[in-house]
């Protein structure tokens, strides 16, 4: 059963990108119910599974030679969880295209690369082989690329496209040379046979296996200092950004890093690596959330912050916190972005600054936004809150007190950013009025400059960021996918107990710690260091309704500000090395004359120096 | 007997073309029949394999059928069946139409010929026939100057090589008496280390090691598009099987073969990719990749004979394979949007990355062809170029040698920087606005669409299962590493 289920998960909606894309753009209605169809099956066959874990392999098949290995599928719980999020968030976000959608061009290429996307990120999930690890590794940065270009007439689309294939694709180096190095030295790509016997390598080797496996996960999740890509990939259609780089195909890194967690954890120095990169990356994307008036960017830097939290938690030792909040992450996430996609849709802008106010004109997506806002700052009750309460907990508990109140300042800053966006986009005013309650246009306004000034930079507002011309807002379907992932964001945290019980019955190597969700809550409510936390959060809220009185602060911290808006320099970085390549392929360009006299002087040349080689060896 | 037929049926069946199409012309049809017809001894041949019915003698000279004859045969013949029926639609209105098939049929004659090659003088001699008849290709616009100067430097070049290569047999002949492909034993001599070296050159002009490359990319942009896919797919190929081939000779010599092959990989992935990533015109920029593809068979073959393991081999042979899927429809593609352009400007201006803009919507099968081949050159699954390339990888680097693990990180990296220009070649053609070439083009018939599917039919077919073609890739390397 778990056989037929884990290729029908797989093969469903890759068969279905193909039938989508046959069917052609003239008809878009059958596009839009066939995806939903192919998703939705695949969403069911991934439930199912729920089940029937087990952490032997389903699924095992030769591949014709040795460098391949077997295809083995192993429906472990970690597997199916993350199954589960990439098919049933995959089916919501399509269902949600089907509105945002209509009447876009190129329909079949879309949801072709959605589907394909779906699938790759099962396979990817539930691989048992490192070989189709990173086969499928390299399929979902193929799909994300292709979908984030997918406005290919807007250069801003393209250029994002290229930055996260080539970063993803500099991380995917990484995890081929830690399989390589597995493969050489312990004969297999089987998983589970690395897990059990992955301390017989040689230290180095295994080391170098640990932080090739780190590099791989901090491109694909955006972690420090490979982050630059993410908020470039928002150029992509938003229930893209909902699924690939919200809830999916980012949390690949966090899964590389628990999957191998513990082969990896003894390694000396590779915990202390694993929580420095999450921290400075938690702290950074929380910091560049709340500096960016575009309202994707500020998801974008977010979720490069809750990644950050979740593989600080992978090296504290957190295993099960780190996944809670993935799933917490996956759900509060999609919900924020698609509700983002629905007020895009509406407005025509991305500029935070040109909305507000819509709460009146669209109640429900008001509604259900800042449930994940709630969600997403730590507000009591709501899944995020006890996940990311859980992260803090683990720190202190295991040791570590300076990543405790590292990850409580951020959590203060999310506070801080959940609110501004919720302000800007639901609450204040349009435009020109709101700009007396924002500090920074006040600020330019003491400067006796007329015009409105961008109050970090100090230069004018960024040209509108348009998404299109504003829409009518479509009805049922559209908004269905907020209303179920409101509720989920609501409830999930109820079976949290169970989630943790089930992981840990087929994760053999992970030695998890978990509680029944009574005793996990009273854990958490009943610690001081929840109160301290909450206290953050709250601080954190308020100050945005006092910004206008502690504007000395907005003073003080101009500098970082600054940097914050400019990302802290990376993307300058990223340009430089660019630049830099450039400039030397065009030096190397240089050689290749083109004249039939220097041709042949190539050839006399070479052959003087390969006899010199061969003669001296 | 079978073996004979095999060889000599292209060549003869060459001059016959040129008179079909004279008298009749009916030049692509004889063509398509003679490339067809040569199906069935192949076929007799892989189902007989290791039977007295696979090698000719004729006094001191033997034709022997192997393993890598059979990948050379298989490669030439495949890609030169799709070429031809390719040709049909975009060679029609072309002058010398008729001396084309002949020639390019003589060409894929001449390369099985090469493959069955026992003894130094056989291969000195098909090496040379192919190289004439790519000449004549190479320079088929003969009215365009850029043609006929693609057609001088290859010819020069080539003759330096061939020189050089004439050399090294007299050297060998001189040392040990025999011309035989047999490996010599281990023992250093000066006379066979020095033809050695002079094999390596002039064959490695042919195979574009880098810096000996500088003929082609003039020479694949100018040639037209079914040849520049014969050229990078094959023809290149022919010369490294042709340097493999005299390298068993001398594998007994230690490790510096291997060496010099690891040396030219490392010079061939670089200067390739990085020539590569400045290139606006879309033939050169592929011809540069190909010297790139070169690099990572020679990786592969590097340490096939610095450990005497077939592993690398195999993967160096596959991804040959796979590089004449990949490259064939690339160029083949490239050639169909190459013809529409030229209608539409009416001259013979080179097609830059530009011109491409929103072809995808008036020609959604040839954009996914070209997306299919350019992005599985790059190296990404589910395409066969993502499993060639693995396999190489793989079996560098369970050499757990640190300076082939070094260039093992080299190539994975090049193949990185080979998506910043692979991609944009697919960004530009699924723009919405079509460029004014492809606003007005009518649809492209069937004889050139249905190679472009089948090519990336099997493109997909073997990164889904790179199984089928392991049994070939297996005995080729065998071929070399019994």
């Amino acid at each position: 059963m778990p056989f037929w289920l884990i290729i029908l998960t797989i093969v469903l909606p890759w068969s279905g990108a193909i039938i989508v894309w046959s069917v052609g753009d003239h008809r878009p209605q059958i596009q839009h119910r066939l995806a939903l169809l192919f998703s939705g099956l695949a969403g069911l066959c991934a439930l199912l599974l729920i089940p029937l874990t087990s952490d032997a392999a389903a699924i095992r098949l030769p591949f014709g030679a040795a460098a391949f290995g077997d295809l083995t599928f192993i429906p472990d719980s970690l597997g199916v969880l993350l199954a589960v999020i990439a098919t049933v968030i995959g089916s919501l976000t399509v269902l949600f295209s089907n509105g945002y959608m209509q009447g876009e061009k190129s329909l079949g290429r879309y949801y072709a690369l959605v589907l394909l996307f779906i699938g790759s990120m099962v396979g990817l999930v539930l691989s048992g082989s490192l070989f189709f690890l990173f086969l499928f590794w390299e399929m979902t940065a193929l799909c994300s690329y292709a979908l984030i270009a997918f406005h290919s007439d807007n250069p801003q689309a393209v250029r994002g496209g290229m930055t996260a294939l080539l970063i993803t694709q500099l991380g995917g180096v990484g995890l081929l040379a830690g399989v390589l190095a597995i493969y050489a030295w312990l004969g297999s790509f089987d998983i589970p046979t690395f897990l059990a016997e992955g301390g017989s390598l040689p230290g180095p080797v295994l080391a170098a296996v640990g932080f090739t496996f780190l590099l791989a996960a901090a491109t694909k999740s955006a972690q420090f200092p490979f982050h630059t890509w993410l908020p470039g990939a928002m150029e992509a259609p938003t229930p893209v950004s909902a699924l690939i780089h919200a809830a999916t195909m980012v949390n690949a890194g966090v899964y590389l890093l628990v999957r191998f967690y513990p082969a990896l954890a003894g390694i000396p120095g590779w915990t202390t690596a694993v929580i420095l990169i999450g921290l400075i990356t938690a702290l950074m994307g929380s910091l560049m959330a709340l500096t960016t008036y575009d309202l994707k960017r500020t998801l974008a830097y977010s979720t490069i912050s809750q990644l950050g939290v979740m593989v600080v938690a992978v090296g504290v030792g957190g295993i099960f916190a780190s996944q809670f909040h993935l799933a917490s992450h996956a759900l509060f996430k999609a919900l924020l972005f698609l509700g983002a996609g629905a007020v895009i849709h509406q407005v025509g802008t991305r500029d935070m600054r040109q909305m507000g106010g819509l709460w009146r004109t669209m109640p429900l997506v008001a509604n259900c936004f800042v449930i994940g806002a709630a969600a997403l700052a730590g507000v009591p009750l709501l899944n995020g809150f006890w996940s990311k309460e859980l992260i803090l907990e683990t720190a202190l508990h295991n040791g570590y007190p300076w990543v405790y109140l590292t990850l409580v300042l951020t959590a203060g800053l999310t506070a801080a950013y959940a609110v501004r966006m919720v302000w800007w986009v639901f609450v204040g005013w349009r435009t020109e009025q709101f700009q007396l309650l924002d500090p920074g246009f006040q600020v330019a306004q003491f400067k006796g400059i007329g015009e409105a000034l961008d109050p970090v930079t100090d230069s004018p507002a960024p040209a509108t960021v348009h998404s299109g011309s504003p829409h009518p807002s479509p009805q049922f379907p559209f908004h269905a996918p907020l209303v179920i992932l409101a509720l989920g964001t609501l409830l999930s945290w109820l079976i949290a107990g169970e989630m943790g019980h089930w992981l840990a019955q087929t994760l053999p190597f992970h030695n998890l710690h978990v509680l029944p969700t009574l005793e996990l809550v009273a854990e958490i409510t009943l610690n001081e260091a929840t109160l301290l936390a909450l206290m953050v959060t709250a601080a954190g809220m308020v100050i945005w309704w006092w910004r206008g009185r502690i504007l000395w602060v907005w003073y003080w911290f101009r500098p970082l500000r600054q940097a914050a808006r400019h990302d802290f320099g990376f993307t300058w970085l990223n340009d430089r090395i660019v630049t830099d390549v450039k400039g030397f392929a065009a030096a190397w360009q240089l050689t290749q004359t083109g004249q039939l006299n220097w041709n042949m002087a190539g050839i006399v040349m070479a052959l003087l120096v390969i006899l010199l080689i061969i003669f001296n060896w | 007997m079978t073996l004979l037929t095999l060889i000599w049926l292209p060549l003869l069946a060459a001059p016959l073309i040129y008179l079909a199409g004279r008298l009749a012309g009916r030049a692509r049809e004889m063509a398509l029949l003679a490339l067809l017809a040569a199906w069935v001894p192949f076929g007799l041949l892989v189902t007989a394999r290791g039977n007295a019915a696979a090698s000719f003698t004729y006094g001191a000279i033997t034709l022997q059928w192997d393993g890598l004859a059979l990948l050379l045969t298989l490669t030439a013949l495949g890609l030169g069946t799709t070429v031809t029926l390719y040709s049909f639609w975009q060679m029609a209105a072309e002058p010398g139409e008729e001396k084309y098939y002949a020639m390019l049929t003589a060409l894929i004659g001449t390369m099985i010929g090469l493959g069955c090659a026992r003894d130094l003088f056989n291969l000195w001699l098909w090496f040379e026939a192919m190289a004439v008849t790519s000449y004549l290709l190479v320079a088929f616009y003969r009215e365009q100057p850029a043609s006929l100067e693609a057609g001088v430097k290859y010819l020069l070049q080539s003759a330096a090589g061939s020189v050089l290569v004439l050399l090294g047999i007299a050297l060998v002949l001189a040392e040990t008496g025999s011309l035989d492909l047999a490996p010599l034993p281990p023992e250093s001599s000066f006379l066979l280390r020095l033809a050695g070296g002079l094999f390596f050159i002039g064959f490695g002009v042919k195979a574009a090691l880098v810096p000996l490359h500088t003929w082609l990319p003039d020479a694949h942009a100018q040639a037209p598009s079914g040849i520049s896919a014969m050229l990078s797919g094959v023809v290149i190929m022919a010369g490294l099987i042709a340097l493999l081939r005299v390298l068993t000779l001398l594998a007994g010599d230690g490790p510096i073969w291997g060496w010099l092959l690891l040396g030219f990989a490392a010079a061939n992935i670089t200067l390739g990719n990085l020539l590569a990533l400045r290139q606006t015109q879309v033939k050169r920029l592929l011809a540069f990749s190909s010297l790139a593809h070169m690099g990572y068979m020679l990786l592969g073959l590097g340490v096939a004979f610095l450990l005497g393991s077939r592993a690398g081999a195999e993967g160096s042979f596959f991804h040959l394979l796979s590089h004449a899927l990949l490259k064939g429809a690339a160029f083949l593609a490239v050639g169909a949007f190459l013809t529409i352009f030229h209608t539409f400007t009416q001259d013979h201006r080179p097609l830059l990355i530009s011109d491409l803009a929103g072809a995808s919507h008036r020609f959604p099968l040839v954009a996914l062809v070209l997306s299919v081949a350019v992005l599985g050159l790059g190296g990404l699954p589910p395409l066969v170029g993502f499993m060639s390339k693995w396999q190489i990888l793989t079996a560098s680097f369970a050499s757990q040698n640190g300076w082939i693990i070094a260039l093992v990180l080299l190539a994975a990296l090049n193949s990185v920087l080979s998506l910043a220009y692979y991609t944009p070649l697919v960004n530009t053609m699924y723009r919405h606005k079509p460029a004014a070439a492809f606003a007005q083009a009518t649809a492209l018939p069937i004889s050139m669409t249905l190679p472009l599917a089948l090519l990336a039919l099997a493109i997909l077919l073997l990164g889904f299962w790179p199984g089928l073609v392991q049994g070939i890739v297996n005995n080729a390397a065998g071929a070399l590493f019994p």
